[in-house]
Parts: structure tokens; C-alpha cells; sequence
């Protein structure tokens, strides 16, 4: 397989409120390869819009290169354009247009015309769904109507290549299995290519070839999801919620001395938190509290197997376990093993 | 290049979607060029289909020089008819047959029927032959419809019959006072007296004394001649500034699609910043020249003529139109926010207009504000329609603002391409 985005060392300055210069992206290396799902994954403010504004031409790097297909995006734009189908992470439409109207104009931006245009359109309003309405006002669309238009745009000219910004980003679960549904129909049946971005683990796990975890404008990890897990080891996560019960130290000590696969324990008592999470509060004082249970984690290399053995010397020990929850490893787990925080945050 | 129409088509698609551009691009622009221009003092040109200004006449002379005093005042002004003196077979006096006398002249001038009064005071004729002073009685309608002109043709009238009895008086006398020129008899000395007069009046219509009243046209109240009157004034000023509240908007309306992410979209497609700025400017040039279009349309609805060279007048149309196109442009890449955009629109619309005399005719102004009003392209276009307009100017007269405008143009054009982003 070759690949048809090539970037090297991609860096982008900006100047802060207060102008300090800082790096959005800082040097970022990737080989996007023909007729993959690739995905960038990073938290709020990773970068992800930010490169992919500079592989598409709308933003000029401070420093690297990126190629589509050959062309350079700096010195051969519009060749390099071409071949590419944008799908921003805003509703990039325009709302008094009719959703056709858009299509169309876009289209023509793509040098379609004529019966080609008008066939191309009919197919994509087919495509997302829309024929029914294509003569209304985009303004009088639901969100997820827009998403899809925006999304429509993209197709138009049936790309060998699609950037997808967030595509999913406030759409309710339903439309957002038909987006990622999508993706994978384009990969599949159009054999297009795909850089898909997100800050949400679940489905860049479930699209995904291949996955770039980018954080503070650098690719920290990049291979398959199967690859970057094992990268962590593969061991689940068992979460037993226990209330306010206290836990003795002796009974961590147990799980780890009896149970096979073991590697570790530890119990998080019982808090109780203020509106904005901070401990301590004046209870008379707050309107609304928080109760985080007391937890037991347990790391084990294979979870449900020690889980029978877990609860059993936690019942000889007069526990009540209110919840068990196992957790395999995932991408969430990848990252905050690299990072130490949380994806979402 | 079908790219950049494209684009300009559909950006004046969603400029005309929204049904009130019509109210700020025909109903308040006529209206308010009607408004200025009245108030200018185009009200003189009473409306187009009555070309007549009718003007009461009560001659208590009857005399020759009374006569005379008429014709000069027809001669001054062609469309003033002389009530009861020149009514017609269809009453265009609207006397209906009744007797003109001084009640009758009174309640006309009240109503409004006839716009001014002259009285010709008794013995009118033999004073003025006396060589002494004699006052014609002239009064106008309290009405804006008054015309200063009319006045104007009575002072031209008074001047010239004033003129010539002088000379007449004077060669008398002084053929009186040379004792070996003597008059056989007194016929024999009133026909040197007439001969005087006459060979007076003739000089007087070639005397360049007469030639220089007619080149005043400059000022502003003989302008009014010409047709349209104030409305030569208010119609390109009015215009011109319309212009730019049609354009100005482009600013806003730029920084829109930057939020919307509408221009960052166009931006990933395989078209070139040219050719995406290029239609979005040719949208507005295009809106700004309907603007024109149709305001001096309506001028010419009013009578407003606009020289004899429509090509240096279409020529200074598009410059200035794309002058301030190219401003806007430039404009972009300063503003931040929409608000900020139509806030600097208005601001520049309404300062931009008046200090280039679109209000008012800069020549009304001290010298220094002229200098000042120099700075706005608005001062050159109009300098430019002042000269086709009111001096029967052609492009070789209106070179000077066209090569500024064009500068400008240039100067906003290369600040707005070079600093445009994207986002
Ligand atoms: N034009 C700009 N000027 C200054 N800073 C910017 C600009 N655009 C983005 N940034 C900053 O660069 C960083 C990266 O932004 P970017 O939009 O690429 O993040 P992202 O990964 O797409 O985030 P999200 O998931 O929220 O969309 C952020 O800190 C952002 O505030
Ligand atoms: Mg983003």
C-alpha cells in the first residue's frame, strides 16, 4: 500500500490573547495510506482542526511539508485539491440556500456542470438522505440534517480523499451510528480514504485502521488500535463500588496474594463533593452535591476469570459490593497512560 | 473565470433573497435624492410635465419700454409665460376670462396658480426715458416652488432695459450739450434719442458684460436652467453615497462567511484566492452599479441631463464603484466582528459622503475643506459628474479624478489581497 498524504514535520504558530507564541501542532509526521480509515484522536485543543486546515490549504504552516497524492499543498495547490473532499467540523453552509442550492454551488466549485452536477447531486441527496427535503432552506434543518449536508458537500465529486472534522460532534446516538455507518460504506464501497478526527475514543475505535493520538499539537502514539493497546499492556480494569464501607488494607493485600493475575489493587474511599467538584465543602451551603462511592480497582490480566474469586473473599471479609463494572483496555485507557489525564475532560 | 461568476452569482442569489434590499436600494435612495435635491433648491424646475412657470403680470404703463421690459424677460427664460399677456387659446393662464387686476393677482399668488407678480408702475416708460429711477414691483409665492430664477429674469429684464436707457440718456445729453450738434426739432432729437437706444440694446446683447451672466451658470442658481436643478447635485450625490452603503456591507457580509466557515470551505476547494475574492468583490461591483443605474434613472425621471459624453460618465461610475469596492476589500482584512464591520460602514458612508460633496456642493464650502474633502474618493467622482454635468465636460475634463480613483483602486486592492486570511 502507498500512501497518499505524506506530511512531514507539520508545525503551526499562533500568537495567544496575550501574545505569547505557542505551537498548535509541533512537528507532526503521518502517512496516510490508500483506501485506509485513519484517525486522529486528541482531547479539546489537541490540534486536530489545525492540521487538518494546513493538509488542506486553508492554513499555511510555519514549518513542514504535506503532499496529497504527490502534489504539494503549499506549491501545487489546486492539483492537490482536487483529489480532496473537505468535510469541516463546522456547518460550512449557507443557511438562506436551499440544501440542493448548496450542492450545487459547491459542485460547480469542483468544475461539475450541467447533467454531471445535477446527477452527482441527486445521488448525494440520496446518499445522506435528503431528496425529500432538498428544497428547503438549510436554516430550517435540524442539526442533524446540517450534519449531513455538510457531510454531502463533501462527497460531491467523490473524492479519493476525505477529511472528516468531527463529523459526529452534537448529534444524538442514532444519527451518529448512521455517520460512522458512513465512514466505513465509503471506505468499503467507494474505496475512498479516510482521515476521520475525534476526541471520542469509542468510535474512533470502532472505524479505525489506524490511529494517531495527537496531544498538545504531537502524535504521541500511532499504529492500530490493537497495536497501541498492547503498547499498555493488556490488562483490564475491574471497578467494584463499595459505599461508604471502609476497606481495610488487608483485604487489597488478599486479591493480590490469592487471585491469579493480579497485578494490582487500590480503594478510593468514599468523597463528597461541592457543585464544582471541590472537597471540602459546607454541606448546609451547597445546593447540590456530589457522591463519588468508595472504590476498589483492580488490575488483572484477565478480568472476568478472577472476577468469581474477587467477590467471594470480599464477601469472607463482610464487604458489600454495591457494583462491579470489568474493563478491557482501550484508547482511553492508552491515553491516559501516556498522558496521565483523562481523554475527556 | 466561470468560477468567479459563480461565486458572484451566488452571492448576489442570497443579496436579493432577502426582499428588503429593494427598500435600501430603490425606495429610500429615490426618496431620499428627492428630499436632498428639493432642498437644494431644485424645487425651481417645477415638475416635468409642466414646463411653464406662470407669472402674473400687471402693466399700469402699457408703454413701449413696458413691452420691451417683456420681451427681455421671455428672452431670459423661455418658460416663463406672462399672464394675461401671453395666455393662450387653451387658457394656459387659467384665467378662465376674468380680468387680471390687483385682487385677482393677490389671492393667484396666494394659491400658488402663478408663481410670481411683476407690476409695472404708471409712467414707467417716461422715467425710464427721463433717465430717473423707477422700481418695478416684483413679488413671489411663499412657496419652495418660488424660483429664484424667475426673479433672475426680471433682474436680467431690469438690467438690460435700465442699460439701455442709460445710454440713450446719456447720448442725449451729451449730443445736447454739444452746442453744433443741434436737432432740427424735437422729432429730429427723439430719433437720434431712439437710434442711441437701439444701437445701446444691440451692443448690450453682444456686450460680453451679457456673455459673462451667461457663463455664472457655475453658480449654483442658474444651474437650475440647465434641468433637474438641485437635483444635479443631489442625484450623483446621492448616488454616490448609496453606492457605498450597497458595498460597504460586502465587509460584514465577508466577515459572516468566515464564521459561518462558508469562505474556509471555498478555501479547501480547488479554487484560487483570485478567483474567491474575485467573485465576491464582482458581486458587489455588479450591486453597486445597479445602485447607479437606478438613481440616475429616476434622475433622469426628474429631468436631471448628464452631459454629452455617457462614456466618461459610465467610465466614472465603474471607477469610483470599484474604488470603493477595493476599499471595502482592504477594509476586511482590519475588521474583526460584524458588528465592528457595520459600525465602520455606516461611520465611513457618512463621513466619506459630505466631506467629499455629496451632500452639498463643495464649491459652498471654505477652501481648507475642500483641500480636506480631497481625501475621499468621493470628492474626485463628484468633481468628475460636477464637470459632465454643469460644465458640458468629456473625459478629457474628468481624466484627472478618474486617474485617481483608479489609484486608489489599486492602493486598496493590493493592501486587501495581500493581507486577506482565510480565517
Ligand atoms: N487562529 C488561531 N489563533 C490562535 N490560536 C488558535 C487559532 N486556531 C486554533 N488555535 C489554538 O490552537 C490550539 C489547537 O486548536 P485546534 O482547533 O486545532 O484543536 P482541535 O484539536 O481541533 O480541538 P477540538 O476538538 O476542540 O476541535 C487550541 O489551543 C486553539 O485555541
Ligand atoms: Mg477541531
Amino acid at each position: 500500500m502507498d500512501a497518499i498524504v505524506e506530511v512531514r514535520d507539520l508545525a503551526k504558530q499562533f500568537k495567544r490573547q496575550n501574545g505569547e507564541a505557542f505551537f498548535a501542532v509541533d512537528g507532526v509526521d503521518l502517512d496516510i495510506m490508500r483506501g485506509e480509515i485513519f484517525s486522529l484522536l486528541g482531547p479539546n485543543g489537541a490540534g486536530k482542526t489545525t492540521t487538518i486546515a494546513m493538509i488542506s490549504g486553508l492554513l499555511n504552516p510555519t514549518r513542514g511539508s504535506a503532499t496529497i497524492g504527490g502534489h504539494s499543498i503549499i506549491d501545487d495547490p489546486i492539483a492537490a485539491k482536487k483529489l480532496l473532499g473537505v468535510i469541516p467540523q463546522e456547518i460550512a453552509l449557507y443557511p438562506t440556500l436551499t440544501a440542493r442550492q448548496n450542492l450545487e454551488f459547491f459542485g460547480r466549485m469542483y468544475d461539475l456542470d450541467g447533467a454531471e452536477l445535477r446527477t452527482r447531486v441527486d445521488e448525494v441527496l440520496e446518499f445522506i438522505d435528503l431528496t425529500d427535503r432538498q428544497h428547503d432552506k438549510v436554516e430550517t434543518f435540524s442539526g442533524g440534517m446540517k450534519r449531513r449536508v455538510n457531510i454531502g458537500v463533501g462527497l460531491l465529486h467523490n473524492p479519493q480523499l476525505l477529511y472528516m472534522d468531527e463529523p459526529t460532534v452534537g448529534i444524538d446516538p442514532q444519527n451518529r451510528r448512521r455517520i460512522l455507518d458512513t465512514v466505513v460504506r465509503l471506505r468499503d464501497e467507494k474505496q475512498m480514504t479516510v482521515l476521520y478526527t475525534s476526541h471520542l475514543m469509542e468510535e474512533v475505535q470502532q472505524i479505525s485502521d489506524r490511529v494517531g493520538i495527537i496531544d498538545h499539537g504531537k502524535i504521541i502514539a500511532l499504529g492500530t488500535v490493537g497495536d497501541l493497546i498492547h503498547k499498555i499492556g493488556e490488562e483490564d480494569r475491574l471497578v467494584f463500588k463499595v459505599g461508604d464501607q471502609a476497606v481495610p488494607e488487608a483485604l487489597l493485600e488478599r486479591f493480590k496474594a490469592e487471585v491469579e493475575g493480579v497485578s494490582s489493587a487500590t480503594y478510593e474511599k468514599l468523597e463528597i463533593k461541592g457543585e464544582n467538584g471541590d472537597a471540602p465543602v459546607d454541606i448546609r451551603s451547597t445546593s447540590s452535591l456530589q457522591i463519588a462511592d468508595g472504590t476498589i480497582t483492580v488490575m488483572a490480566q484477565r478480568g472476568r476469570k478472577a472476577l468469581p474469586d474477587l467477590l467471594q473473599i470480599a464477601n469472607q471479609a463482610g464487604l458489600d459490593v454495591l457494583s462491579v463494572e470489568v474493563r478491557e483496555p482501550d484508547l482511553e485507557a492508552v491515553f491516559l497512560s501516556m498522558t496521565g489525564r483523562a481523554l475527556r475532560d | 473565470m466561470r468560477t468567479v461568476f459563480e461565486i458572484a452569482r451566488t452571492d448576489l442569489r442570497i443579496i436579493f433573497q432577502d426582499r428588503s434590499i429593494w427598500l435600501n436600494i430603490v425606495v429610500i435612495p429615490v426618496i431620499l435624492s428627492f428630499v436632498v435635491g428639493f432642498a437644494n433648491g431644485a424645487g425651481a424646475t417645477a415638475p416635468p410635465t409642466t414646463s411653464t412657470l406662470l407669472v402674473d403680470v400687471l402693466d399700469n404703463d402699457s408703454s413701449d419700454r413696458s413691452a420691451q421690459f417683456f420681451d427681455e424677460v421671455r428672452a431670459a427664460n423661455a418658460t416663463i409665460v406672462l399672464c394675461p399677456l401671453d395666455n393662450t387659446d387653451d387658457d394656459i393662464c387659467q384665467l378662465a376670462g376674468a380680468a387680471l387686476d390687483e385682487t385677482l393677482a393677490e389671492s393667484r399668488l396666494s394659491s400658488q396658480e402663478a408663481l410670481a407678480l411683476i407690476e409695472i408702475p404708471a409712467g414707467f416708460g417716461a422715467q425710464i426715458d427721463a433717465g430717473e429711477p423707477v422700481a418695478i414691483g416684483y413679488r413671489s409665492s411663499e412657496d419652495a416652488f418660488a424660483p429664484s430664477f424667475i426673479l433672475q429674469a426680471v433682474q436680467s429684464a431690469a438690467q438690460q432695459i435700465g442699460g439701455t436707457a442709460i445710454a440713450a440718456t446719456v447720448g442725449t445729453q451729451v449730443a445736447d450739450d454739444i452746442e453744433y450738434l443741434l436737432f432740427v426739432d424735437d422729432a429730429d432729437r427723439a430719433a437720434f434719442t431712439e437710434t442711441i437706444r437701439s444701437e445701446a440694446a444691440s451692443i448690450w446683447a453682444t456686450d460680453p458684460v451679457n456673455v459673462e451672466y451667461t457663463a455664472s451658470d457655475f453658480d449654483s442658481e442658474t444651474l437650475v436652467n440647465r434641468g433637474g436643478g438641485g437635483f444635479s447635485q443631489s442625484i450623483p450625490g446621492m448616488a454616490t453615497m448609496y453606492v457605498m452603503f450597497a458595498i460597504f456591507p460586502a465587509a460584514a457580509a465577508l466577515i459572516r462567511e468566515r464564521q459561518q466557515w462558508t469562505l474556509q470551505r471555498l478555501a479547501t476547494m480547488p479554487v484560487s484566492r483570485a478567483q474567491i475574492l474575485g467573485g465576491k468583490m464582482l458581486a458587489r461591483f455588479a450591486l453597486g452599479i445597479v445602485q447607479y443605474a437606478i438613481i440616475f434613472a429616476f434622475g433622469v425621471f426628474l429631468g436631471v441631463r448628464y452631459g454629452n459624453d455617457p462614456i466618461a460618465l459610465a467610465l466614472l461610475m465603474a471607477t469610483f464603484t470599484l474604488c470603493i469596492t477595493a476599499l471595502t476589500l482592504a477594509l476586511t482584512t482590519v475588521l474583526r466582528n460584524e458588528a465592528q464591520a457595520a459600525g465602520v460602514a455606516l461611520f465611513l458612508s457618512l463621513t466619506l459622503a459630505p466631506l467629499g460633496g455629496a451632500w452639498w456642493p463643495l464649491d459652498i464650502v471654505p477652501d481648507w475643506m475642500r483641500t480636506v474633502g480631497h481625501l475621499s474618493p468621493v470628492a474626485w467622482v463628484m468633481d468628475g459628474y460636477r464637470s459632465l454635468i454643469f460644465l458640458d465636460g468629456n473625459l478629457g475634463t474628468v481624466i484627472v479624478p478618474l486617474l485617481v480613483l483608479l489609484g486608489l483602486t489599486v492602493v486598496f486592492f493590493v493592501i486587501g489581497v495581500r493581507r486577506f486570511q482565510y480565517s
